[in-house]
């Protein structure tokens, strides 16, 4: 693969969890390639380390060993400040648990990611604006104020993906963002991320959805802190 | 959004912990105003009250104590006494004014009173009194009182009315005109009266003494030292030695509101410990939408600088109004020395600076370890686990 065409790359990635007797080994040598656009799903037992090599994409924590290459660019070595401008700028996160900041309505939620982009600064109205349209787009615009737990957890989830496109960003990594919902929401929630991918975004789901899982265009599999299948 | 919204959104989420944080430090802030103000009223009104004395300098027993020379200042009766042969020695002094005072306490209408037998011509020449209403003493023996206007209006004295001192009834001849001092909260008889009804004939308690020329005010002191075995203490000198007392009252009141203040502090520490704790995961949340150390760090000292901010006006007003109600229930218990402070209450813009600008230096100090703490949690462990 050429490198051109991928927008995330790591080299040897290792992550050593804990000080001191109980230490974890939680990555051992990651080397992949993901190409621009890849609609990619990482799959893999629990405790195995996929969480933390999203974490490490996402610049969300720092490796033992290793690089990380964010569309060509070494992030390995960048201070705190630029790894969090460019969390802000060109990544987009969504967990599986604890989404949302509860005391902000949906809306606000939405524009908070954008007053933390140093990148652009937009006028509060401006805010709200932009903020409206991607809660169309997840078709939650009539919940714009309300506060998540007056949204069931489908919802809650939508106005995450919602949020984690609030800077345009070019990659979103999605840390099994169904593992908690039940199907007919977990249906609802990957509509929505089938079509925020169809715009042109890198999706990088963590997923124990095997129907899920056979869509991707790119599958890995994480076992015991090492990359096994890579299959394009 | 901003990030003033977003703290806003943060004080205000858990709406009985920010009441009694609050709560906490308005209080703390409410005493270091109230105990400060108190304390320089009483200074103000000590300084006024020597002013008002009219004399250039005070002879007294010649082993007077700090607190009765006090209460001399602040028209209280002294123990001590000494003997009115005294007086008509010193009166073979040249150039010096004397006028002798007996003070006794009494009860008026159910108040604590001060009653001071004097000579009624020449003091009233001395003080340069005048009238509200009523006639001044017309004999060195006259069966009869004049009241100072503070005292007639408290226990709600007419000219006319008659008062009980010492079981024998006097009828109140005058109502003197203001004069800005103790003499206004004093009822006054002639003094051979006074001896009479408080079995101290022979006696007086202090002089008051007036100089034509100041400069000499040390060779009449040597005068009247030769004459008697008294002590002399000039008005600028017995103010000095009561506002030393007044002063180390005021370390003493301070203190307590440094207390007061430090226990607010510890009080903004745990409610932002808490706050810390409990949102960890909306700070790996923050991290992850790509939120600075800095950022985090902002958020939460400004929280903590909030709460100063509001206890510190809250606290300001909360002590101006103890200040002003407690003084005269302080008054009542017998703390004389408070007198006329409620009257005297004001607003000094220099304190409710001070108060604000402290409340609000401390709470950022109580704040940075929380906010500090805040900003250094690593997010990964927050956002991934339920
Ligand atoms: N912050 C952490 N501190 C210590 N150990 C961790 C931490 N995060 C993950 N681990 C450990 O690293 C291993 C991989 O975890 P993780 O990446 O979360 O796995 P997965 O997402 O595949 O379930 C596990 O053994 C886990 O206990
Ligand atoms: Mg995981």
């Amino acid at each position: 693969m050429d490198k051109e065409y991928s927008i995330i790359k790591t080299e040897g990635l290792e992550k050593l969890y804990g000080k001191g007797a109980v230490k974890t080994h939680a990555l051992k040598g990651v080397d992949i390639e993901i190409p621009t656009g890849a609609f990619t799903c990482i799959t893999g037992p629990s405790g195995h380390g996929k969480s933390t090599l999203l974490n490490l994409i996402g610049g969300l924590d720092k490796p033992t060993a290793g690089k990380v290459f964010i569309g060509g660019v070494d992030i390995t070595g960048l201070s705190n400040g630029k790894l969090a401008a460019i969390r802000a700028s060109k990544i987009g996160f969504v967990f599986q648990f604890f989404n949302l900041l509860q005391n902000l309505t949906a809306l606000e939620n939405i524009q908070t990611a954008m007053m933390l982009n140093p990148a652009i600064k937009l006028t509060s109205k401006a805010q709200k604006e932009k903020a409206a349209e991607l809660l169309e787009l997840v078709g939650l615009l009539n919940k714009a104020d309300a506060k998540p737990y007056e949204l069931s957890g489908g919802q809650q989830q939508r106005v995450s993906i919602a949020r984690a496109l609030a800077n345009n960003p070019d990659i979103l990594l999605m840390d099994e963002p169904t593992g908690n919902l039940d199907t007919e929401s977990e249906k609802e929630v990957l509509e929505h991320i089938f079509a925020v991918h169809k715009t042109g975004k890198t999706v990088i789901i963590v997923t124990h959805n095997d129907s899920l899982a056979k869509k991707a265009e790119l599958l890995l599999e994480i076992r015991d802190g090492r990359c096994l299948n890579y299959t394009p | 959004m901003n990030i003033l919204k977003l703290v806003a959104r943060n004080l205000f989420r858990k709406k009985g912990r920010f009441v009694f944080t609050l709560l906490g430090i308005s209080i703390g802030m409410a005493s270091f105003v109230a105990l400060l103000s108190m304390g320089e009223n009483m200074q103000s009104v000590v300084k006024a009250q020597a002013e008002s004395l009219g004399a250039s300098f005070m002879i007294m027993p010649e082993n007077i104590c700090i607190y009765n020379q006090m209460a001399i200042v602040t028209g209280e009766t002294i123990s001590e006494s000494m003997e009115y042969k005294v007086f008509e020695d010193l009166t073979a002094v040249n150039d010096v004014t004397i006028i002798p005072h007996l003070t006794q306490k009494t009860s008026i209408k159910d108040k604590p009173s001060v009653v001071a037998g004097i000579l009624p011509r020449e003091t009233y020449a001395f003080k340069v009194w005048e009238m509200n209403e009523g006639v001044f003493f017309e004999s060195d023996d006259q069966n009869a009182v004049v009241v100072g206007i503070d005292f007639a209006e408290t226990r709600n004295l007419r000219v006319g009315e008659t008062v009980t001192v010492k079981g024998e009834q006097l009828p109140v001849i005058g109502i003197l005109a203001k004069t800005q001092g103790n003499d206004d909260m004093t009822m006054f008889a002639p003094l051979t009266v006074v001896q009479r009804l408080f079995n101290k004939d022979g006696y007086i308690s202090y002089m008051s003494a007036r100089v034509k020329d100041m400069s000499k005010i040390e060779a009449y002191e040597d005068a009247i030292l030769k004459i008697a075995n008294v002590q002399v203490a000039t008005n600028d000198k017995l103010l000095e030695s009561v506002l030393s007392i007044i002063g180390s009252v005021n370390s003493t009141l301070r203190l307590i509101a440094g207390v007061a203040l430090i226990a607010a502090a510890f009080g903004i520490i745990n409610t932002m410990m808490t706050a810390v704790y409990e949102r960890r995961r909306e700070i790996g949340i923050l991290c992850a939408l790509g939120g600075r150390a800095g950022t985090i760090f902002k958020v939460f000292l400004i929280e903590s600088g909030v709460y100063g901010l509001l206890g510190g006006c809250v606290g300001v007003v909360a002590g101006y109004v103890v200040s002003v109600f407690a003084a005269p229930i302080i008054n009542r218990e017998g703390l004389d020395m408070l007198k006329g402070v409620s009257a005297e209450a004001s607003i000094d813009i220099k304190l409710v600076l001070t108060a604000v600008i402290v409340s609000f230096v401390i709470s950022i100090l109580s704040g940075l370890y929380p906010a500090l703490k805040a900003s250094k949690l690593t997010p990964v462990e927050a956002v991934s686990y339920g």
